[in-house]
This record gives structure tokens, C-alpha cells and sequence, in this order.
């Protein structure tokens, strides 16, 4: 039997396109490092030298009660610089997260063409888009200009870049819902108002909820970068320590925010797998998870 | 006897360059069985779809109650093939949102129901025999279960005109036969319109009339009636 190339190309489209992706991407990749290889010779030496020479063994006195402002609690961990960067990385991302959930699902369904006319729909889906393009770090930076330094910035930060992204995760997770419920409604002549409440938002429940507790897990992560900029968090302790060139308290805090992030990840795949179809997806144990066996 | 579908001259598809069927006279009166059979892909749900104002026609007249417009809230109950119900919501939930009708926006929205609402919820369950299902997810229920629940739907909607998809659809013939009998007594004893597509002629000629989409001139296709 005779192939043309046509049908080749057609029958080993999966090969091919990952070639593409390798070819590209290398074209690129060469087109980026302009012949200056020299560069990337002495990476991983300049690496170990600062590994071992500033960043090991880790300072492990961030788990200490700080000096100043004065903390009369009881256990010294609490009032120390790790726990209390923490303790506000996962506060700012929590109201930043549920702030941005209650503001992006009305404009979700605004931005949604099954549900609304282009006209109304596309102005909304520039907005969110506009929101997310910018990322959490330069609103960050727009936030502590307008209301200085300290979590609230943070947390304004982190909402509008919650509302771009989860609006579009939640816009298209409506556009994918299964046109029949919308049709009986709107046959029935229920309200736009109605099918959202009684259908729209049933319908995406899971999805919704399970986009939720992924936003929280990313702006926790997120929430140590915009402290950076004086946003509130750890961040703002790592920042400070990155300025004093003390690295070892840096790394003392990547690997806290390291455990914690892990912990809230397991935590979250742990309550998203209550919101999965498939029954067999279900309440997974935490071993079965740390070692991704479903 | 009045007239609930009335259409003349009616184009219907998806643009004027791909016109599914041409149906030049159609007169469905109240409490009217209808039936519609034709193959796959000739045009029988654009044509539901059309009656039920969810897509416009291309051109033509179509007249619902007598009126070009939408028909008021509650009078048009639309059953489509995979049903459209709430998968993972309760057979109340579902059958619920047929008796909103009833009532404002603002009461189906708050969840401040009347209470006759849902009275009209319970009696249209127990009307299908699920009582003992009311709590249950749909998603847990058999198919028959399932159209039953979209039955219940419509009946707690009060809708004087019904239009049904092939919902009897991958049923067996007994569970099949079932349900179609529930809803032909129900739209019987109220004189309630119901346009079926059906898949199963002997079915199909159950009803009052049936009709044919059949292939015709210009490979557009046209509304025949089937003798019975």
C-alpha cells in the first residue's frame, strides 16, 4: 500500500508536532544565548561555589523569636521571622483568593459568549485579560505606591491578578458546560440572572471549586514574591536578608516556604479529589499522592 | 380550537447557505400529540429548536401561541436529547427549576420559594412515582429515572406546548414504552401540546399526527405527513 506524504504527515501528527516543538524551540534557544557559550561552561561551578560557600548550611536562627518589634508570646518560634512571614504569606493569599473568587465569577459570566451577546461579552473579556497581564509583582509594586507598605498591598496585589486568571479559568470552564441544561432553561424562559444560579453555577460547581483551592495553592506561592517589593509576607524577609547578603537565612526560609507550599499542595489535591467525577479519583491517601500512584 | 404552532413558508438551518428544511404550511392546535421522524442530520431538533425560540428562523413565519416573540415565562417545556438536567444536583433541585416558573426572579434567585412552588415540585415527583428519589443525585438515577425526572420537570413548569428530542432514546423498548405512556396520559388529561422527535415509528404513529422530514427539491427538506 502507498502513502503520500499527506497521510504520513496525518498518521504521525503526534511525532511530528513534538519534533517541531524540539526544533523550535532549540532554534530559539541558540537564537537567545548569540554564540555566547562561554556563559554556560561555568554555570555549575559559580553554582557549587555559592551553594557551599553562602547559601549551606542554612541559618536556622529565622526559626528564633526576633529582637525587634518586641512579641510576647509564648513560644519562641512564634514570634519568629519564618512563622510570622508565613503565618501573613498565607493570610494575604487567602482573603486574596476569596476576595478575587466572589469578584471574578460575576464577571465570568459576563465574559462568557454561551451566556451573553460579543458585545457585552468581549469588553469583559478584555477587562479580565487586562488584569492579567500585568503579574502579581507589578501590581505589587502599583499597590504599595497607593497604599504604602505592608499586606494590604499585598492583598489588593493578589486579588486583581486573582480575578484576571480565575475569571478566564472560570469563563471558559462556563463556555464548556454541555448546551442542554442552558437550552431547557432559556426555552423555559428563565432569566440570564436564573440560569446562572440554577444552572450555570450547579452545573460548574466542581470545576469552580477545584479552580478555587488551585488559585489559593498559586497565590500562596505567588505570596512570597510580591513581599519582594515590600508587600507584606515572607517575602518582605527574604528581601530584607537578600539586601544584607545574609543567604543562609534565605535558604533557612526557601526550604520553610518549600515544606509549607508541599503541605498546602497535598492539602488542596486532598480536597480537590472530593470534587472529582470519577469515583475512583476519590479520596486518595496521602502516601498514594506524596508518590503519585492513583 | 386554538392554534400553538403556526408556520408558513418557514426556512430553517444554520445560515441562508446552508438551509436545513422548508416547511411551507404547518398547523399544530392545543392538546395535540405530534410526532416527527426523519434520518439523522434532515433537520428535526433545528426545527424543535426553532419552535422553542432558540434559534431564529431563516425566514418564514413562526408563530408560537399566535405571537413572533418568545412565549411567556413557563409556557414552552423543552426536553432535549441528553435531557438537560443538572447532573449532580437532586431530583428536587431539578424539578424545581421547572416550578421557578411560578414565580419572581427575585424569590428563584433568593431561594425564598413560595409555597406553592414547592407543593408543585412534590406533586409532579410523586406524579412520576420519585418520591423515594426526591434527595437523590441524578447522576445515581437509571435513564428511565432520568426522563422521568424531565417529565417532572415540565409538569412542575405547567407548559402548555412540550417538545421533546428523541428522549426515549437508548431506552430499552419496555422502560421506553413506560415513560412514553406516563407522558402521553399526562399531556392527554391536560390538554397539553406535545411535538416528539422520535426515532421509533411505531411509536412515532402512537401520536396524533406524524410527520416525515424527508429529503426533497434542492436537497432542502420538507415536512410530510405520514399516513397512519
Amino acid at each position: 500500500m502507498k502513502f503520500d506524504s499527506s497521510t504520513l504527515l496525518r498518521r504521525k501528527k503526534y511525532p511530528m508536532f513534538l519534533l517541531f516543538v524540539v526544533l523550535t524551540t532549540w532554534y530559539v534557544f541558540v537564537d537567545l544565548v548569540d554564540g555566547d557559550w562561554n556563559s554556560l561552561e561555568n554555570s555549575l561551578e559559580n553554582l557549587s561555589i555559592f551553594f557551599y560557600e553562602s547559601l549551606w548550611p542554612p541559618n536556622w536562627k529565622v526559626l528564633e523569636a526576633r529582637s525587634y518589634p518586641v512579641c510576647d508570646r509564648n513560644w519562641d518560634i512564634l514570634c519568629s521571622p519564618a512563622y510570622i512571614g508565613i503565618v501573613e504569606t498565607l493570610k494575604i493569599a487567602f482573603v486574596s483568593t476569596g476576595l478575587g473568587f466572589i469578584i471574578s465569577l460575576p464577571l465570568a459570566t459576563l465574559a462568557s459568549r454561551n451566556l451573553q451577546n460579543d458585545s457585552i461579552a468581549i469588553p469583559f473579556r478584555l477587562l479580565l485579560s487586562g488584569m492579567r497581564t500585568l503579574p502579581s509583582l507589578i501590581w505589587a509594586i502599583f499597590f504599595v505606591i497607593l497604599v504604602g507598605l505592608g499586606p494590604v498591598s499585598g492583598v489588593l496585589a493578589m486579588t486583581f491578578y486573582t480575578i484576571g486568571y480565575l475569571g478566564k479559568l472560570q469563563y471558559e470552564t462556563i463556555e464548556g458546560l454541555s448546551k442542554d441544561p442552558l437550552d431547557a432553561a432559556k426555552a423555559m424562559g428563565l432569566s440570564n440572572i436564573e440560569i446562572i444560579t440554577r444552572v450555570v453555577v450547579p452545573e460548574s460547581a466542581n470545576n469552580l471549586i477545584s479552580q478555587l483551592l488551585f488559585m489559593f495553592e498559586y497565590n500562596v506561592r505567588h505570596g512570597s514574591v510580591i513581599g519582594i517589593v515590600g508587600a507584606g509576607g515572607i517575602g518582605y524577609y527574604i528581601s530584607t536578608y537578600l539586601k544584607f547578603l545574609q543567604y543562609d537565612k534565605v535558604m533557612a526560609l526557601l526550604i520553610v516556604l518549600f515544606f509549607v507550599v508541599v503541605i498546602i499542595d497535598l492539602l488542596s489535591i486532598k480536597a480537590r479529589s472530593y470534587f472529582v467525577e470519577d469515583a475512583s479519583l476519590k479520596y486518595p491517601s496521602m502516601i498514594r499522592m506524596i508518590l503519585g500512584v492513583k | 380550537m386554538s392554534i400553538v404552532v403556526s408556520a408558513v413558508d418557514l426556512k430553517i438551518g444554520y445560515s441562508s447557505s446552508s438551509v436545513l428544511a422548508n416547511i411551507d404550511n404547518l398547523q399544530i392546535v392545543k392538546g395535540e400529540i405530534i410526532s416527527i421522524i426523519g434520518e439523522s442530520g434532515i433537520g428535526k431538533t433545528t426545527l424543535l429548536r426553532n419552535i422553542a425560540k432558540l434559534q431564529e428562523p431563516l425566514a418564514g413565519e413562526l408563530l408560537i401561541f399566535g405571537l413572533d416573540a418568545r412565549p411567556k415565562r413557563g409556557n414552552v417545556g423543552y426536553i432535549p436529547q441528553k435531557l438537560g438536567l443538572i447532573k449532580h444536583e437532586t431530583v428536587y433541585f431539578n424539578v424545581l427549576e421547572g416550578a421557578i416558573c411560578h414565580e419572581s426572579i427575585f424569590r428563584s434567585v433568593s431561594g425564598f420559594h413560595d409555597q406553592k412552588v414547592i407543593d408543585k415540585v412534590e406533586e409532579s415527583i410523586k406524579l412520576m412515582r420519585l418520591s423515594d428519589k426526591i434527595d437523590e443525585p441524578i447522576k445515581y438515577l437509571s435513564g428511565g429515572q432520568q426522563r422521568r425526572v424531565a417529565v417532572a420537570r415540565t409538569m412542575a413548569q405547567g407548559a402548555k406546548l412540550i417538545l421533546a428530542d428523541e428522549f426515549l432514546s437508548e431506552l430499552d423498548d419496555k422502560t421506553a414504552d413506560t415513560v412514553w405512556n406516563v407522558m402521553h396520559d399526562y399531556v392527554k388529561a391536560n390538554q397539553i401540546t406535545l411535538i416528539i422527535v422520535e426515532h421509533n415509528i411505531e411509536r412515532a404513529k402512537l401520536a396524533d399526527r406524524c410527520f416525515k422530514l424527508e429529503r426533497g427539491e434542492n436537497n432542502f427538506s420538507t415536512l410530510v405527513e405520514v399516513e397512519k
